[in-house]
């Protein structure tokens, strides 16, 4: 089975740099969207022995310029994971451009690479809009299941376990197929040196708008990103005994009435 | 220009910005909830979700769309996105009309930027916590059945409620939350016991249910979990990746227990001890037992 799995790269908000009044993408490193790994490892297994398996990643984050040879060291990663191809979009203007333009790329190279599942984590860590996934499936014209913590797919068809709010849905469906899993679906490996080395090797493909054939214009712009500021109290008691501590706390919940005493 | 809208809360959002509104509603119940306040309501009571937005755009068309922000609803909602063209925003705090665009803003990298999105109509989106409740309407408006088709390639096999208990943390008011800072299950009975000193209910950040599963996921707070606003959020032991924090960034006050000073928890706490929880935890449900009388 031909298996194509999303990988975000993903602003690292782990190392945000973040100033009074303005959040520093540009020296904001990335990383790997952490559900993605997930997504991986699944897509991995699915390809079995006679399959390929094979990445599609959109650089969202600017400068695309300076971040390509970053992106290519994390996709190394992916590789040594097992997946044999790698597919990176980078465009100016897909930078801080909207989930539509995103969508557009990714169901192109899909239909390139011909793969029968599209396989990806529910959603990215920097953005967490989990849209993706459906918008794809609808690009496509396929059917998609998201939220998905066990997949199991033969002859041409899943069965998957869909994590609602309240329920766990348990469906089928024919592919080709998108699908988004949670992070309860499996435990990524951790590449050994060997497959690390056998990395270096795998072919990364480097894709613009232009080599996709996509000259639309995005419905949305990010026109603006500024710091969240927290207007928390920030108290934070690192000294005295114990009893101090947990005293000046129960002051500190009976002078803002959170708690009343009798 | 017209919004469609999906709650009364969305209803008097689009009245506020000058749209007309039209209502989509999943069942009977919320047809008539949504009558009162908009001139008609389309319900849709089976099949996709998707295909009716994208019907209800073709026939009634509209400028903004406002729907539920379940997974399920914001599946539909991507997924119409990208057929009719549109920008699709999930948990917006913040949306206004400017000139012939939306302006919208939303919490992104892990709630700690704030960003804001310029979008043509049409553009969908689910709203973020903090909406206002709105009560009952007296628009009397009328109420259409739409009738969509099923998406034939992905049945259904069987469905499985997950347990419900006496948890109801969206309601509680307290809530004493624990993490991997608890080396044993037996343990997150100091949390269980200050719990009921305070009269709280007990949450759990992601590792306690869903890898160690020492607490069912009715427990679980944050982004794949529950969304808590509570007077008081009391976090014992947990560290404060984003996707908890996300979860309880609408407490009136948050407080953390943690012996680690820099557990990034500490960024958004009101009142912060930097110790060790086995000692913390009892001697504060002794002395809290002793000053707030209770026995």
């Amino acid at each position: 089975m031909n298996v194509a799995v999303l990988v975000k790269l993903a602003l690292d908000t782990g190392q945000l740099r973040l100033s009074q009044s303005a959040v520093g993408v540009e020296e904001t490193p990335l990383k790997i969207s952490d559900i993605d790994r997930n997504a991986v490892e699944e897509a991995v297994k699915l390809r079995g022995n006679a399959g390929k398996a094979v990445s599609i990643s959109v650089l969202k984050w600017p400068p695309v310029g300076r971040r390509t040879q970053e992106a290519e060291n994390l996709l190394r990663e992916v590789l040594a994971m097992g997946v044999d191809e790698a597919y990176l979009v980078a465009d100016e203007a897909l930078a801080g451009s909207d989930h539509y333009m995103t969508a557009k790329a990714i169901a192109e190279v899909v239909r390139r690479i011909g793969a029968d599942i599209v396989v990806a984590g529910e959603a990215t860590v920097d953005g967490y809009t989990a849209q993706i996934p459906a918008r794809v499936a609808a690009e496509l014209g396929w059917p998609y299941l998201t939220y998905v913590r066990e997949l199991r797919v033969e002859g041409g068809r899943a069965v998957a376990r869909r994590d609602l709010e309240d329920r766990v849905l348990v469906v089928e469906a024919d592919l080709p197929l998108v699908v988004s899993v949670t992070r309860e679906i499996n435990v990524p490996r951790i590449p050994t040196l060997l497959a690390i080395r056998a990395a270096m090797k795998k072919p990364i493909a480097r894709l613009g708008l232009g080599d996709l054939g996509i000259g639309e214009a995005p419905r949305a712009r990010l026109a603006e990103l500024r710091p969240l500021m927290v207007s928390r109290r920030r108290l934070i008691v690192k000294e005295g005994t114990v009893e101090e501590k947990v005293d000046r706390f129960i002051d500190f919940l009976m002078e803002e009435g959170i708690l009343r005493g009798t | 220009m017209r919004a469609l809208v999906s709650s009364p809360e969305a209803a008097v959002l689009a009245r506020e910005m000058g749209l007309e509104a039209l209502g989509l509603a999943r069942t009977d119940e919320e047809a008539r909830r949504l009558a009162g306040h908009v001139g008609r309501v389309y319900v849709v009571r089976s099949g996709s979700v998707a295909e009716a937005i994208v019907t209800l755009y073709r026939d009634e068309g509209f400028a903004l769309a406002v729907l539920p922000g379940t997974r399920e609803a914001r599946d539909a909602a991507a997924h119409a996105a990208q057929l009719i063209g549109a920008a699709f925003v999930p948990d917006a705090v913040n949306v206004a009309l400017a000139g012939d665009k939306f302006r919208v803003e939303r919490l992104v990298l892990g709630n700690k930027a704030v960003a804001v999105y310029e979008a043509h109509p049409p553009l969908l989106l689910t709203l973020g916590p903090g909406s206002r409740p709105v009560g009952e309407g007296s628009a009397g408006g009328e109420i259409r059945e739409l009738s969509v088709g099923e998406d034939r390639r992905v049945r259904s096999l069987s469905v499985e409620e997950k347990p419900k208990g006496a948890v109801r943390l969206e309601d509680a008011e307290i809530i004493v939350s624990v993490g991997r800072g608890f080396k044993k299950k037996e343990d997150l009975q100091l949390a269980f016991h200050l719990a009921e000193v305070l009269g709280a209910q007990v949450g759990c950040s992601r590792p306690i249910a869903a890898d160690l599963k020492w607490l069912p996921e009715e427990h679980w707070v944050g982004l794949s979990g529950k969304k808590v606003s509570p007077r008081l959020y009391l976090a014992v032991g947990i560290s404060g990746q984003a996707q908890h924090i996300a979860g309880i960034l609408n407490s009136k006050y948050i407080a953390a227990i943690n012996s680690d000073p820099n557990a990034p928890i500490f960024q958004y706490v009101d009142f912060g001890i930097v110790d060790d929880l086995y000692k913390v935890l009892p001697l504060l449900a002794q002395r809290l037992k002793e000053r707030l009388g209770r026995a």
